[in-house]
């Protein structure tokens, strides 16, 4: 057999306080998808930033067609033809597709003329539909990932790395992504896909890496296994299928949140949330399906009460709380588990009893003549640790050193607590285990059977399929229809979410 | 948690030897012997009681000027406009006292005094405050340039109305000896002050870790956005954080006028502001190690004014070393991280293998 196209071999990364690499070896041949599977901080997007010069291992040696080689900077890695595209773009907005592509690649005066011809030759090869004069930052997330895409393809690239790249896309745009792939592999490119999307790295992948805790456990053929063995393999214990629940808790017909006709407008006048109208009543999940960015965060904030709609009326429990504070919501029983947790939800340099009173240190409970009641605050955090398996040593334990998983725990045990009529969750499981994942849905529904009301923003269309009562498509800041669970498919919601109306899907699913 | 108390100590300590060694390379430029002007340095200031409780009378305004940065750096916010607070704060003790000093028994205008300068100190942050959380504007500024008017309004008062009854300097009249601070040793300077210096440690110290007020101040020092979207007022805590870190300002004027000078001289110790925020930094915004980092300023204050009367060296050697011992004790606090990292590095492979 000859030489592998690369090879690592032996790789070791150590960050402080964490391994992220044990040990790693694997190859990948010319004209292969390699999917790398494993769960969040199984280490797999630290062994690919190694490769591609980002990050420096402390131990091991990557191998080229059998010949060693270093590579200490993004640079060298693209000079042996890797290309790697992040999760997060780094694309500038502010200039065009062309620009963005020749960026770092031209001196002196630029032929605007010349390169534009060359993308588009480059973009028409590939079926991309992609203007080289758009500016980024009128383009959707999809499009944008064509250009980075393109960029690499500019760049020459044999090999592409790309880390969880449907992440952002419609199922639709996730199919185009997956016909590229297929198509660049035809002409002995290689391909690494960094996932934990098992149906994904069954449908495109040649071969599959399934990694743990920073080691490889498993190098398969793609043929040769299947979604159970995978994730298996990848958590080291049986999967629990998402626990669905088919005899619906029959739903109260009161209403306990209203949104009615709520418009949000931002500094640009552009409304992020158009005329919207939503009820959710006492004991529902109501799911809102949707790519990101199409007004979610606002649709949370707006009920939480951090943004004021520009029109419009929000009612709980039929009370007017449209005018109504942050503070005064969380008082009257909203919780909000928000999308972005290090950013929205919690204090990351406090312990996780200082995360617990985050909501309520004005409330009396905490208090023993005026200080902070310590000990009853511990005690209780501790017992939220249990009851919700958080991984930590103590109450005292400052987040930071907390995986994603047990801080989305935290702030899901702070919410619980503080939800006492709504809880609005946004993507509460993005980026977490299956363990996690899994623990987290079961509190959802535990919730829900005590006559909570739930408002439950996800990306993941399993989840919100697997738990909502009615699920809500919203597009561009408008809801495209609100339907019961049984009359949506995926295919369905799939043309809903890409921004077609109604009318058109029933047309086109039937 | 034993060998992270033994880095701190050690290359805190070495910072500080680091800083001596330097600014004594700077006395071999000056042509001077270094080890005997440290020599003089040392013994000058334990050569006698009064001298050593100076270190501590030197100390006093200091810790409250340095609580004062400490205190807005916790809600991450830079106040440096305590060389202002604190001539806010020494307007009003001497025209309190003046005032009070003949119609109130000792006691009751002392403590009048008091709560007025911490008011009118606080008042004077709190506008810093009140601008921040209204038009956004940038705290830094705002501080940096309210020093300025707080100067110009100390030296026209002293030209006006605060005037000596001789009328020749730009100085108030000398205070009754009823409203001097008490002497806690005999045969010192050393008042009553410095005690209320170290209670204001302990308090703020108090303030900030033990209360939810504290607590909310910290949050929203870390994360302001994860604190406001948790229902905490930013706006209004920056008001208050202002306002007590120029209460605390304030105070240093009451205890330098009251405890100290016993009059108001126009622009007297102008550089506690500056040091303060230094000395903030030295004890890494702790206001416990606020306490030994000012005693380690006052030291240097006393031995270098006596170094530069008795050697012929310049004084202001003593600024530089304090430079030196600030830019080297910032230095120990990455050598102190990179040590950690690489201490739980080791433990890792060794486990791993």
């Amino acid at each position: 057999m000859e030489a592998a196209f690369f090879e690592l071999s032996g790789i070791s990364k150590y960050f402080a306080k964490v391994i992220a690499n044990k040990e790693v070896s694997f190859s990948i041949q010319r004209g292969e998808v390699l999917a790398l599977l494993g769960e969040n901080g199984a280490g797999k997007s630290t062994i690919m930033k190694i490769l591609y010069g980002l990050y420096k291992a402390d131990e091991g040696k990557i191998f080229k067609d059998g010949k060693e080689v270093k590579i200490h900077s993004p640079k060298e890695a693209m000079e042996l033809g890797i290309s790697m595209i992040q999760q997060h773009f780094s694309l500038v907005p502010a200039h065009t597709v062309t620009e963005n592509i020749i960026l770092g690649n031209v001196h002196g005066i630029i032929e605007q003329k010349f390169y534009q011809g060359e993308i588009k030759k480059l973009a028409e090869r590939y079926n991309f539909d992609v203007d080289p004069n758009d500016f980024i930052r009128d383009l959707a997330v999809g499009v944008q990932q064509k250009v980075e895409i393109l960029k690499a393809l500019y760049q020459k690239a044999n090999l592409l790395i790309m880390d969880e790249p449907t992440a952002v896309l419609t199922p639709q745009e996730a199919e185009n992504l997956m016909h590229f792939v297929r198509d660049f592999t035809a002409q002995g490119n290689s391909v690494i896909f960094i996932t934990h999307k098992l149906k994904e790295v069954m449908s495109v992948a040649d071969r599959i890496i399934v990694m743990r805790a920073g080691k490889v456990c498993g190098d398969i053929k793609r043929d040769e296994t299947d979604e159970i063995e995978l994730s298996k393999l990848m958590i080291g214990k049986e999967l629990n299928e998402i626990i669905q629940d088919d005899q619906q808790i029959k739903v109260d017909q009161e209403a306990r949140l209203e949104i009615n006709n709520v418009t949000v407008k931002g500094k640009t006048n552009v409304p992020s949330l158009n005329n919207i109208s939503l009820t959710v009543h006492k004991g529902e999940i109501l799911g809102i399906a949707g790519v990101s960015g199409n007004g979610q965060q606002e649709l949370c904030e707006v009920v939480c009460g951090a943004i004021l709609p520009t029109s419009g009326s929000i009612l709980l429990d039929g009370e007017d709380i449209t005018e109504r504070e942050i503070r005064a919501r969380i008082d009257l029983g909203i919780g909000y588990v928000p999308a972005d947790r290090s950013r929205d939800g919690m204090i990351m340099d406090m312990s996780i009893a200082e995360n617990m009173l985050l909501k309520s240190s004005y409330d009396g409970k905490w208090q023993k003549r005026g200080f902070i009641a310590k000990g009853r605050l511990n005690q209780y955090a501790l017992q939220e640790i249990q009851e919700y398996s958080i991984k930590a040593p103590s109450p005292e334990t400052i987040v930071h050193g907390l995986s994603g998983g047990n801080q989305q725990k935290v702030i899901l045990a702070r919410e619980v607590d503080n939800g006492d009529k709504l809880i609005v969750f946004d993507q509460p499981t993005r980026g977490l285990d299956l363990g996690a994942v899994n623990h987290i849905h079961q509190v959802i529904l535990n919730e829900r059977a005590k006559g909570k009301s739930i408002l439950l923003v996800s990306t993941e269309l399993s989840e919100i399929f697997a738990l909502s009562d009615r699920i809500a498509v919203l597009y561009k800041g408008e809801i495209q229809g609100i339907f019961n669970r049984a009359e949506l498919t995926t295919e369905k919601i799939g043309l809903l979410m890409a921004g077609f109306r109604v009318e058109e899907v029933s047309q086109d699913a039937c | 948690m034993h060998a992270k108390l033994k880095d701190l100590l050690i290359t805190n300590i070495l910072a500080i030897v680091l800083g001596i060694i330097a600014s004594g390379l700077m006395l071999l430029f000056l042509g001077k012997n270094p080890v005997s002007a440290y020599a003089v340095l040392i013994t000058s200031v334990v050569r006698d009681g009064y001298t050593f409780a100076d270190i501590f009378v030197k100390a006093t305004p200091l810790m409250f000027t340095a609580l004062a940065f400490a205190f807005t750096y916790k809600a991450n916010l830079y106040n440096i406009g305590a060389q202002g607070q604190f001539y806010i704060g020494a307007v009003i003790a001497a025209a309190g006292s003046l005032f009070f000093q003949n119609i109130l028994p000792s006691g009751l205008a002392l403590i009048i005094t008091l709560l007025l300068t911490i008011v009118g100190g606080g008042l004077w942050g709190a506008f810093i405050g009140f601008v921040k959380a209204r038009y956004n504007s940038n705290e830094f500024l705002v501080s940096m340039m309210s020093t300025y008017v707080a100067l110009a309004i100390m030296n026209y008062l002293l030209r006006t109305f605060l005037m000596e009854t001789k009328g020749e300097y730009p100085q108030t009249d000398a205070l009754a000896a009823s409203v001097w601070l008490p002497r806690i040793i005999p045969g010192t300077r050393l008042h009553i002050g410095f005690v209320l210096a170290v209670l204001a440690c302990i308090g703020v110290w108090i303030l900030l870790y033990k209360t939810p007020l504290g607590y909310r101040i910290r949050a929203v020092g870390y994360n302001s956005r994860a604190a406001s979207m948790s229902g905490i007022n930013a706006k209004k805590l920056y008001v208050l954080a202002f306002f007590i870190s120029g209460a605390l300002a304030g105070a240093a004027g009451f205890t330098e006028v009251n405890g100290v000078q016993h009059m108001l001289v126009q622009g007297f110790n102008s550089d506690i502001g500056a040091a303060g925020i230094g000395i903030a930094i030295l004890a890494n915004g702790s206001p416990i190690g606020i306490i030994f980092a000012a005693t380690l300023f006052g030291a240097l204050k006393v031995g270098g004014t006596i170094m530069g009367q008795m050697s012929g060296i310049p004084s202001s050697i003593i600024e530089l070393m304090q430079g030196f011992v600030m830019v080297f004790v910032i230095l120990a606090y990455f050598v102190r991280t990179r040590l950690e990292n690489n201490r739980e590095k080791r433990k890792l492979q060794k486990a791993a293998v």
